[in-house]
């Protein structure tokens, strides 16, 4: 039996009209800010060796990319991220730029899966920016000011919370308690559920009966500045402690600069790991029921590829956003302006018509070619 | 004043659940015990109970259309949602077992059949040991698949073991013990921090009253 021309394959879609309009609204309102914080954009390619993602985003993330074999018989993949890309260019093609380096893309990218049970999408478009070379406290906050303009420019700051952690609160508790590799994912796995019962059991064999408390008040641990206070109180390794320092001081600026709303640190937060190396930080928008974005201090990544040097960035979900500004009437006001009404020009005489046309189109009005007699 | 949704497992941990919400003093859930309505809101507008079947709670809460829900550790299992799962409430306690008849040849023996309406359970716990599996999906009355020849074993939710007797089946190895979880759908943990932390806090102390009670 022949299957029906209208099927297409699963995860995969259409826009049009309103919907194709205002992606690329949001899309062209993310570059015109990053391009207002002089980052440049880059286009990396949309097929590349599967080795460079495997690289990039370690092999666990990496095996859900789409893969074919080049006609040299090398594995290629449909990009499933575009910051290996960039990670690589940075280390090779930028390799002799002054540093920093201000970059910033949009562009989709394809798994063979999503990555939760909820995203069913397979194409699905980053909007993100790297800035790469400078490892300091203003370029944490660059991005995080950059993130929140990007945010305010597309009429979604009301609800917006952008939750902040350092990785090495985590990566100090563990080692104090003398992990292994195993067992500290295994317990960043717990946590990351935020179950008290379920880290508690994990720990009790494996860690003091003060330590286990602390830990277990650790992953609830979330809100202002007042919650790096309680976790003084729980944790003391150094490297820890210089973890809640950093985000102190990140969260004092964030404080002048009258951001407070938006942002909660979250010390249970702990996915991804592997990736980052300080900073990390998600960004959450009611309505929204995952998170929009996602971002942080990456400074291993371009070690990968030869050339060690810090990096901080994020990414947003272009889906995620058209679909809150989609769902709400926010997005109707970022596209008024290319739903102009259209000057209908009708003439029977074609070099008449298509001149006129022309002229108009030279003024800036919007037109469409009647088809003799109606008008639309 | 934030309103929170809470999809509620029908069946077998609905009525402890409902009892551990009044307990807890958040909300008055004798309407809920009573209605057969499937959403109902609560006297104070605080709260919002939607009753779905188990394994619609993660898929709920993971689209944030539930902020919150009460659901056994054994659908999470099944499910593979990206949830949290922040309190082990204790209500409606059983077990996940593979079960078989006497003399069933066990692990190790070569190919096994397994019946189960857990198919993500058993592969997963199956495979972790090396063991092949043929997984066989059913909906229900798993018991009598390996009566009836269909299965060498079963992967099933066992609470007093009677069903299993009763088919001439027994307990071979427990692969998890389970109870109801309060899971939260991530960004709700987020944006209404105060409202979640309320009703966390107020589970957790209705639950532990009630453990002390039935030790």
């Amino acid at each position: 039996m022949s299957e029906p021309l209208s099927k297409i394959p699963n995860g995969l879609r259409y826009y049009s009209g309103h919907e194709a309009r205002l992606r690329r609204v949001i899309e062209e309102t993310a570059m015109s800010v990053f391009e207002g914080w002089s980052y440049e954009e880059v286009i990396t390619p949309t097929l590349d060796y599967y080795s460079l993602f495997e690289r990039g985003m370690g092999p666990s993330e990496a095996h859900h990319a789409f893969r074919f074999t080049d006609t040299d018989g090398r594995l290629l993949a449909l990009r499933p991220d575009v910051t290996s890309g960039i990670a690589r260019v940075t280390a090779t093609l930028f390799a002799n730029r002054p540093r920093p380096l201000r970059l910033c893309y949009a562009a989709p990218v394809f798994r063979q899966q999503g990555q939760s049970t909820i995203e069913w999408r397979r194409e699905s478009t980053q909007i993100g920016c790297e800035l790469v070379g400078q490892n300091s406290a203003a370029s944490d906050i660059e991005v995080l000011a950059i993130a929140c303009e990007v945010l305010r420019r597309l009429h979604l700051d009301r609800g917006y919370v952008i939750t902040l952690n350092d990785v090495e609160v985590f990566n100090g508790v563990a080692e104090s308690l003398g992990f292994d590799s195993g067992a500290r994912d295994q317990l960043r796995q717990l946590e990351d559920g935020r179950n008290v019962a379920d880290v508690e059991a994990f720990l009790t064999s494996r860690a003091s009966v003060e330590d286990v408390r602390a830990i277990s008040q650790l992953i609830r641990l979330s809100g202002k500045l007042e919650t790096l206070d309680s976790a003084r109180g729980l944790i003391k390794n150094a490297r820890s402690s210089a973890a809640l320092d950093r985000l102190e001081n990140l969260w004092r600026i964030i404080e002048s600069l009258a951001l407070t709303d938006h942002f909660e640190i979250d010390l249970g937060d702990v996915s991804r790991l592997d990736y980052y190396t300080g900073l990390t930080f998600k960004i959450y928008i009611e309505g929204a029921g995952a998170r929009v974005g996602s971002g942080g201090r990456y400074d291993n990544l371009t070690a990968n590829f030869g050339k060690s040097e810090p990096a901080v960035g994020f990414v947003l979900d272009l889906d995620a956003l058209a679909g809150l500004l989609l769902a709400g009437n926010n997005g109707a006001m970022l596209t008024a302006q290319p739903e102009r009404k259209a000057q209908c020009v009708v003439d029977n005489d074609l070099s008449a018509l298509f001149r006129e046309a022309i002229e108009r189109r030279a003024r800036g009005e919007r037109v469409v070619i009647g088809s003799g007699e109606v008008t639309p | 004043m934030t309103q929170l949704t809470i999809a509620i497992a029908k069946g077998r941990l609905q009525a402890g659940t409902l009892e551990l919400l009044a307990n807890s003093g958040l909300c008055d859930t004798r309407d809920a015990l009573s209605s057969r309505r499937l959403a109902i809101e609560d006297e104070s507008g605080r709260f919002r109970f939607i009753f779905v079947k188990p394994m619609d709670v993660p898929v709920y809460v993971e689209h944030g259309i539930a902020d919150c829900g009460v659901v056994g550790r054994d659908v999470l299992m099944e499910s593979d949602a990206d949830l949290l799962q922040p309190l082990t409430l204790g209500i409606g306690r059983c077990r996940i077992v593979v079960a078989a008849p006497a003399g069933m040849p066990g692990r190790g023996s070569g190919m096994l059949r397994v019946a189960t309406k857990y198919p993500h359970i058993a592969a997963a716990y199956f495979g972790a040991h090396g063991q092949p599996v043929e997984v066989i999906e059913l909906s229900g009355s798993v018991e009598l698949a390996p009566l009836l020849g269909l299965a060498d074993c079963i992967v099933d939710l066992v609470e007093t073991g009677r069903t299993l007797h009763d088919n001439g089946l027994s307990i071979i190895e427990v692969i998890a013990e389970s109870s109801g979880r309060l899971v939260v759908n991530r960004a709700s943990y987020q944006l209404k921090p105060k409202a979640v932390g309320a009703l966390i806090a107020a589970l957790e102390a209705a639950t532990r009253e009630g453990d002390l009670q039935s030790d």
